[in-house]
């Protein structure tokens, strides 16, 4: 299968395929700049210092295109909007003139506490409204359409009435967001609640596609974590080529957030989608 | 189940610090959903009953809170050994993350630390958190220039007095009853040469340069100094009081220009304020 560019309906530009901006490889950019497309920036690690961190991340953001990603938002949580988290974002998204600004559709909290993991969300009509009002609100603050990336997940809650890809879709299409497509993540999930990630990634509209994210994960037998540890499989990569044959080529990422190896080394992981990004090789 | 009852009972869950079986039966979670239910709100997978699932997230949490301390508490992560853990789940307990970073999660360990009894010895633990946290806080805050030596010696004399030096932000003072410092040095000895906790007096000046983070000793008489000018005493006031101080905080006249050029060439002070400028 191989596809066209199609383009995104927000007009987000494809960056080509980059990585994430960490602190292991703090050294190695500042002191080669590599030749890369493009970083993800984790929004939090940089929302509150005015240390060394965000001394680098001027300087990355004056070389190469960023997009924010953050792990905080909360979107499904039925505590309030965090406000001053939002001001922050927006802050940190016009300062690096971030291309897009993403997060997870997930809860992190309630009651006024953070657990600081990506809860999943029953996929119910009470919580589709209630996320859709949210993220309308969210994009309103920000200012910019918003980006939401599909979990990866451990439980199913037995009263979903839809499954998560119609939920995201819907709510994708309601909200007027953006999506990030994570591919290990549609695998994960399809490992640990035992469906079909193809049938997946056919159900989401390809027009609301902005980004997608690859990486490594741990088979425990019983179920697979998404711990970004690793090479992608094949099977993500073949999932990979069979979405961007549905999207054409799409800004790509590749995760290494545990046992970080040297630059290059996740530098060469992430050039694999270059073979895949017009969809599937023949 | 409402979806704010939901979120509550599973967060009630993930966060507990014992077995799932007890996270399940604690009265937290109880209230919202009895654990004999668990299977009317979450399906099982092939291999995985509802509980195994949920426990997933549960065994994750007290280790991302144990990361978070790691990057600010080395030192004590290296003193504790297997124990750090109970440290990090005993205080996660007692101080749950309530911020959308965890930057500042291990703010209160200091304090924490005071508390307990079971992590010993406890004055020399809570030496080492209070320098490790000075330390992380130095780390994040603003950048900001530095007072120039020209900049210092272009206040005439009859100003001088008069005029208060302003540190730049990262400045945290540290004194110290144990060897925290000393420990903290030895953290990295691949030889594993830590010196025993005893007590001994030190005081530290914790500052950013570059995006560096200093450690500098100085004596008793420069740290009471320091403490004046961080306080906004003008630095006449301050080095009156100097003077005055009896003992180790005794400053003698020769001391002071030997400090300020010290401090102000590490980059220690910001700005200067005249008095009537305040």
């Amino acid at each position: 299968m191989t596809s066209k560019p199609k383009g995104n309906r927000f007009g987000f530009k494809d960056l080509g395929i980059g990585i994430g901006l960490r602190t292991s490889h703090y050294p190695h950019i500042l002191s080669k700049w590599p030749k890369i497309d493009w970083f993800e920036v984790l929004s939090e690690n940089y929302m509150d210092t005015g240390g060394r961190p965000m001394f680098v991340l001027d300087q990355v953001a004056e070389r190469y295109p960023v997009a924010l990603h953050g792990v905080s938002m909360s979107i499904g949580s039925t505590d309030p909007l965090n406000r001053e988290h939002l001001k922050k974002l927006k802050g940190l998204a016009d300062r690096t003139k971030a291309h897009w600004v993403s997060d997870h559709l997930c809860w992190t909290g309630v009651l006024g506490r953070n657990t600081h993991d990506l809860l999943p969300m029953p996929y119910t009509e009470e919580a589709l409204t209630h996320t859709v009002k949210r993220a309308k609100q969210v994009s309103e603050i920000l200012e910019r359409p918003l980006v939401l990336e599909n979990p990866s997940s451990y439980v199913e809650f037995a009263q979903s009435t839809m499954p998560e890809w119609e939920f995201l879709a819907r709510l994708a299409k309601d909200a007027d967001c953006g999506l990030l497509l994570d591919v290990n993540n549609v695998y994960v999930s399809s490992f640990n609640h035992r469906f079909d990630p193809v049938e997946y990634i056919d159900a989401i509209p390809a027009d609301r596609v902005v980004q997608y994210h690859l990486a490594g994960h741990t088979n425990k037998g019983t179920h697979i974590v998404d711990t970004h540890s690793d090479h992608a499989i094949d099977e993500v990569w073949k999932l990979y080529g069979h979405a961007c044959g549905r999207t054409g080529p799409v800004a790509t990422l590749y995760e290494w957030d545990e046992n970080i190896p040297p630059f290059d080394v996740v530098v060469a992981e992430a050039q694999k989608a270059a073979r895949f990004r017009r969809g599937l090789p023949r | 189940m409402r979806l704010n009852h939901l979120q509550k009972w599973m967060q009630a869950v993930v966060v507990h610090p014992g077995t799932t079986e007890q996270a399940l039966r604690s009265p937290e979670a109880e209230r919202l959903l009895s654990a004999r239910k668990i299977a009317t709100v979450l399906l099982a997978s092939p291999a995985l009953s509802p509980a195994e699932r949920i426990a997933i997230y549960q065994e994750m949490y007290p280790l991302r809170m144990h990361d978070a301390l790691l990057a600010d508490y080395p030192g004590l992560e290296h003193f504790l050994g297997h124990r750090f853990q109970e440290l990090v789940v005993a205080y996660a307990e007692a101080h749950p993350s309530k911020d959308y970073t965890l930057n500042r999660f291990g703010d209160h360990v200091p304090a924490f630390l005071a508390r307990q009894r079971r992590f010993l010895p406890r004055p020399f633990l809570v030496d080492l958190a209070r320098l490790e946290l000075a330390l992380t806080e130095a780390f994040d805050e603003r950048e900001s220039p530095t007072l120039k030596a020209g900049d210092f010696e272009a206040i005439s004399v009859s100003r001088l007095a008069r005029t208060r030096l302003v540190t730049v932000p990262s400045v945290r003072l540290v004194s110290l009853e144990w060897n925290a410092g000393d420990y903290l040095d030895s953290v990295r000895d691949e030889n594993h040469h830590h010196p025993k906790p005893r007590k001994e007096p030190a005081f530290v000046l914790v500052f950013r340069r570059n995006y560096a983070i200093y450690r500098l000793p100085v004596s008793a008489a420069a740290f009471a100094l320091l403490e004046d000018i961080v306080a906004g005493r003008p630095i006449g006031v301050a080095v009156q009081r100097a003077l005055a101080r009896r003992g180790l905080k005794r400053a003698s006249a020769e001391d002071f220009s030997r400090w300020f050029q010290q401090w102000t060439s590490e980059g220690v002070f910001g700005g200067v304020k005249r008095q009537d400028s305040a």
